[in-house]
């Protein structure tokens, strides 16, 4: 719709109304809107500087669109130290993370000194921030050295998370769990069933195949005995497939 | 996937009776009467059993509304139904009191149907909370309106990030006006048409003694109203204009926007990143995406407008009462010279005039010496 004008004028239009009589009454909201007015300004100001002014290129300055206006990119010094660790551990971006917040003050009753916090999950984050507590209390240690001891203490932490899972599992069975099929059963039994279709596909291919050789050579008509030929073959085919090779998927037991 | 078998096998002991069955020292508690006293889950029945008044150690009793006290003999009459309920009543908050202090101790945290119920109110406004709310949250940085330049900190992940500084202050200035223009007894209109904005859009005009509406406007509503509005069959009522309109969302309701600003009608409405705040009288810079902002939004100004009608209502009562008082003073301030003026016709003597006595004001006392000189004049009394 574009550019639009008349919403920042309202109280300009009710005056004049007022002033030739089209309006008897001044409306409910005029001397509100009068006392504080609309302030939207199209004029853009100079945005918010996150890094430090570079010099210009005169070499691309003369033909690039000036990025003076543009909003820049936020970077606090924890994005380094965030890169490195999901660098290093890749799998920690599979979690799920739970970003929602109570009333934005929880970050104030938190205590770095410690990886683990009440109320909010195990993370790589949390290795960052003890890592960044480490670094402000002790003056004589590296980055890596702070991310060295931050990262080990995460590791325990999560072994021990592991062996909690691992003992609650045991418990469950114990006292009568039946657990569905594990990861392992389901790729198993998908790969199986590719391999099927697979075999399936490569007999049926196999058999026109045959067919088609057939075809080139003989002198007999084409037609319903043909197809019939086909058909059978390829039923051939899946059944000394199936004969051949046990199913897969009966290998493995239920854990 | 776990599967309790175990549980299926003996789950009457704890699940599938009633609540109170897995706690039947209840009656205990708070009864004087023996334990021995079987608890048959009738707590609850109203009204109770007649003639059955179970004395402490017999048989399974009834309710034990009816077998309250050892001391109460086992002839007395079955107490009175209104009896039966306040007693229960009183031993249910007892119980209540007792027991409300246990169990785990839940820390204050978000509740989304508070926000909707119970909004923040305009002194609330800060920043963390708008953090929280996710308002700060704008669209992918290739979609966005360069007009919203100034309310933008800076980008992050793709995204732009909007600054919740101006967030704030455009929101605590909407809070003023939308206050002010209810205060005025202005029309106002929420406008929230996305899913899930619906009761909250609900909640503010009823806040405000104003109008809502979470479904498609009726293009036209505004400058063709006579025909919109007024030929429907159960309208027959004229046609009104909003003196302010609040839209939550106003990239989809541009055309109601359209309309406001042909008819000078201010708007306040939620812009985003990728919105133009031209469309609005007063933008508030905020994620319109989240649910939760919006819902911030929208309960901080139907808070304001509450305040501003509130208001109003009370100076109306104030200044009628006022009016009535002057009214009733003024009533007996002309009954007065009603009466003074049938005294100066009829010849009747002033003193026994009400409220014709020495009350000590000035201006009356000249008044009366005037009346009384003039009387005497036309008499010809001696002074």
């Amino acid at each position: 719709m574009g550019r639009q004008l008349r919403p920042l004028r309202v109280h300009q239009i009710a005056s004049k109304m007022l002033e030739s009589g089209r309006l008897q009454e001044e409306p409910a909201w005029y001397r509100v809107v009068g006392a504080m007015p609309p302030t939207t300004s199209l004029v853009r100001p100079l945005p918010v500087r996150m890094r430090p002014l570079q010099p210009v290129n005169t070499k691309r300055a003369k033909k690039a669109k000036s990025n003076t206006f543009r909003p820049q990119e936020i970077v606090y010094p924890e994005d380094k130290l965030r890169t490195q660790f999901y660098k290093d551990h890749p799998w920690e971006l599979a979690r799920p993370r739970v970003v929602l917040e109570n009333d934005g003050n929880d970050h104030k009753n938190y205590d770095w000194s410690q990886l683990r916090q009440p109320g909010r999950q195990l993370d790589g984050e949390s290795v960052i921030q003890h890592q960044l507590w480490l670094l402000n209390s002790n003056p004589y240690l590296t980055t890596r050295q702070a991310y060295d001891i931050a990262r080990k203490k995460f590791y325990q932490l999560r072994l021990q998370e592991d062996i909690e899972r691992r003992i609650a599992t045991e418990e469950a069975l114990a006292v009568g769990a039946v657990f569905d099929k594990s990861y392992f059963d389901i790729v198993f039994e998908r790969e199986g069933q590719v391999l099927q279709d697979w075999k399936t596909k490569a007999a049926q291919d196999l058999a026109l195949r045959k067919h088609k050789r057939n075809a080139a050579y003989s002198s007999t008509s084409l037609g319903e005995d043909a197809a019939a030929q086909v058909e059978g073959a390829a039923a051939e085919g899946t059944e000394t497939a199936e004969t051949d090779v046990p199913p897969v998927a009966a290998a493995v037991a239920v854990g | 996937m776990i599967i309790r078998q175990a549980l299926s096998r003996k789950s009457q002991l704890f699940l599938g009776s009633s609540p109170l069955r897995a706690i039947p020292s209840i009656r205990c508690f708070f009864c004087t009467t023996s334990a021995a006293q079987q608890y048959d889950g009738s707590y609850y029945q109203y009204p109770p059993p007649q003639g059955q008044v179970g004395a402490p150690g017999s048989e399974p009793g009834p309710s034990p509304g009816s077998s309250h006290s050892p001391s109460s003999s086992p002839d007395s009459s079955p107490l009175s139904y209104a009896e039966q309920i306040r007693r229960d009543w009183k031993q249910y908050h007892q119980f209540q009191n007792t027991t409300a202090d246990l169990g785990t101790r839940i820390d204050p945290h978000y509740q989304p149907s508070r926000l909707v119920r119970s909004p923040p109110r305009p002194r609330d406004i800060t920043l963390e909370l708008l953090l929280a709310s996710q308002a700060h949250l704008g669209h992918a940085t290739s979609l966005w309106n360069p007009a919203n330049q100034r309310y933008i900190l800076g980008v992050r992940q793709g995204i732009h990030i909007i600054s919740l500084e101006a967030t704030a202050a455009h929101l605590r200035r909407a809070a003023k006006i939308v206050e002010g223009v209810s205060e005025k007894g202005g029309l106002i209109l929420f406008v929230g048409t996305r899913p899930g904005q619906e009761q909250v859009v609900v909640n503010a005009s009823g806040r405000a003694g104003g109008c809502h509406l979470f479904e498609r406007w009726t293009p036209g509503a505004i400058t063709n109203a006579k025909q919109i509005l007024e030929q429907t069959p159960h309208e027959a009522r004229k046609a009104v204009k909003p003196d302010l309109v609040v839209c939550l969302n106003p990239l989809e309701n541009y055309v109601l926007l359209h309309e406001c600003g042909l008819y000078a009608i201010p708007t306040i409405g939620i812009i985003d990143t990728d919105a133009d705040p031209t469309w609005v009288t007063y933008p508030i810079p905020a994620n319109d995406d989240s649910l939760r902002a919006v819902q911030l939004i929208c309960g901080i100004l139907g808070r304001a407008a509450e305040e501003g009608r509130t208001r109003r209502i009370r100076r109306a009562v104030r200044e009628s009462a006022e009016r009535e008082a002057r009214e009733a003073a003024e009533a007996a301030a002309e009954a007065r010279v009603q009466a003074v003026k049938e005294a100066m016709a009829g010849d009747m003597d002033l003193d026994l005039v009400e409220g014709w006595g020495d009350d000590g004001e000035g201006e009356n006392r000249s008044r009366r010496e005037r009346v009384r000189s003039k009387l005497r004049a036309r008499e010809g009394r001696p002074k």
